[in-house]
């Protein structure tokens, strides 16, 4: 299909705005059923978890007491709903578009790319960063989301050299880049505190990573095979 | 030098509605993860799906 601004004098600057509507309709239908299955997971596995250990966090303890928060039940799921949908459509946009880049279709594809999605903003900040249920003492929260970014951005650039790229310098700077945000190390609380059980933290990391994993692949595998059905 | 353009060359037309679309999706994406506004209204909504996320949370 021939971009919607031909005549201009830079095709560089002239956006096929035919490509891009595809890809975000690609993106919001593979987010929205990706983000449905991950709350229904959520809903049966880590919420419990993270309303038992809000119990240990007394009005004291509780920082945002006063505000205003969605009331437990619908208002509070519908609410997680609207985020892991909204969540899926993003990490479906960088998933789709990856593969449009690459002339990509098809579910086998679409995993690849999911299991990439979960590497880079699952995997690599939670070896610094665990999943944490709520009342966990950690470092200062700007240090914290800067190292997440660096991690995410540094793992999302090292796979792609370690393995789309063909030249050798490439590959050992991507290896290289994998490996850099952990030797510098997550920002970590002088002295670590949590209200919960030892034993409830760590169930809530195993079902956290699981129900992540399953998502990615889902909505990679959903992102991919939607791609079979546009034609660019 | 042909597997560079194997391998990473995107052409010309094919660039811009996959920059966008990726543009697009890491604002959604970082703006679910980390805005913090002065009610707490934005984080109370998305507490759950940040924790779950493993979003640096509080």
């Amino acid at each position: 299909m021939p971009p919607t601004t031909d005549g201009t004098a830079l095709p560089f600057l002239a956006i096929n705005m035919a490509d891009f509507r595809k890809l975000v309709a690609v993106s919001l239908l593979a987010g929205l059923l990706g983000g449905l299955l991950l709350s229904l997971l959520q809903h049966y596995q880590t919420l419990p978890l993270i309303l038992a250990a809000e119990q240990f966090e007394t009005p004291s303890t509780e920082e945002h007491v006063h505000d205003w928060q969605p009331m437990d039940g619908w208002q509070r799921n519908g609410f997680t709903l609207l985020f892991n949908g909204l969540t899926g459509f993003g990490f479906a946009l960088l998933i789709s578009a990856s593969m449009y880049w690459r002339d990509q279709r098809g579910y086998l594809y679409g995993l690849g790319w999911g299991l990439a999605g979960f590497l880079v903003f699952f995997v690599a900040p939670s070896l610094g960063l665990p999943p944490e249920l709520p009342g966990t003492d950690s470092a200062e929260l700007h240090s914290r989301q800067a190292w997440w970014l660096f991690t995410t951005a540094a793992t999302a650039m090292g796979l792609f050299g370690l393995f789309l790229t063909k030249q050798r310098w490439l590959q050992i700077g991507g290896a290289s880049l994998l490996a850099l945000p952990h030797l510098i190390g997550a920002p970590h609380p002088e002295i670590a505190h949590a209200l919960a059980p030892e034993a409830l933290q760590q169930h809530f990391v195993v079902l956290t990573s699981i129900n992540n994993a399953i998502f990615w692949l889902t909505l990679g595998a959903i992102s991919g095979q939607l791609l079979r059905k546009v034609t660019f | 030098m042909k597997t560079i353009a194997a391998s990473t060359a995107i052409s010309t037309s094919k660039f811009l509605p996959g920059f966008s679309a990726i543009v697009l999706g890491l604002t959604v994406i970082l703006g679910l993860g980390f805005l913090q506004d002065a009610n707490n209204y934005l984080h109370n909504a998305a507490h759950d799906g940040r924790h779950s996320a493993a979003f640096p949370c509080h």
